[in-house]
């Protein structure tokens, strides 16, 4: 089972890459890797039938995050450049 | 050990034609969806990369598109099968409505992968190797090189126009 070590180090690595990078713009796109790879790492961690309930309750609740960070950054508001 | 990593690249090749067949028929990199998504495609073009290929990104940032249809659909799959790739579909759907999102693409690809997946598993593969292919995929998209993946976009973009 290497399915979820790979999805570790994916969003470990996504995780670094968002620090790293300075324009709020483009840390979005890692921070959506990253979300991916907890989405899919809680289906195949939690064998339970509601996993993917909470799965897909993480993503889109993540997604709707990025997307009010992405139309505030577009404001030119929040600060963060 | 082998043949898991092996399902796996090849669940990640399947998918990611998958998603960007479909986020590129329902027209992700023409232009923002919403404001964000286009400050996000702007940042992409800054850096060096390509503002149609950034659309897409920034599209897939912003609502759950073919790509998280992709990896709920194999969550689905792994937790329920069929019907639950489709509970998946039902899930990404209201997502989209959740994040303002008017476009269909990502529940027409979790619909399609459901099924494509479904297939797949009658071949040997599991569900696992295809949640893991899917994040693979949108790695190779989103987290490694904006200014090239945009590109590649742009250009498989510009075969569709």
């Amino acid at each position: 089972m290497i399915a979820l070590p790979l999805i570790g180090i994916i969003a470990v690595f996504a995780a670094v890459r968002v620090v790293a990078e300075r324009k709020t713009g483009r840390k979005l796109p890692y921070l959506n890797v990253m979300n991916f790879a907890i989405a899919g790492s809680l289906v195949l961690l939690l064998d339970h039938p509601l996993s993917l309930v909470a799965a897909a309750a993480y993503f889109v609740g993540s997604t709707l995050e990025s997307n009010a960070i992405a139309s505030t950054y577009a404001k030119g508001g929040g600060g963060g450049r | 050990m082998l043949d898991e990593l092996i399902h796996i690249l090849a669940a990640t090749i399947i998918s990611w034609v998958l998603f960007v067949t479909v986020d590129i028929l329902f027209q992700l990199p023409r232009t923002g969806g919403v404001s964000g998504a286009s400050a996000i495609a702007r940042d992409i073009r800054d850096g060096g990369g390509s503002i149609h290929g950034g659309y897409m990104m920034g599209n897939i940032v912003c609502s759950p598109d073919a790509s998280a249809g992709t990896l709920l659909a194999a969550c689905g799959l792994l937790v329920a099968g069929i019907p639950g790739g489709l509970a998946a579909a039902v899930l990404v759907f209201i997502g989209n409505r959740i994040c303002h999102d008017p476009g269909y693409a990502g529940t027409t690809g979790a619909v399609l992968a459901t099924f494509v997946i479904y297939g797949f598993m009658q071949a040997g593969f599991a569900a696992s190797d295809f949640i893991a292919g899917t994040v693979l995929a949108i790695l190779t998209i989103q987290g490694l090189s904006h200014v090239h993946a945009s590109a590649l976009l742009a250009r498989l973009w510009g075969w569709r126009t």
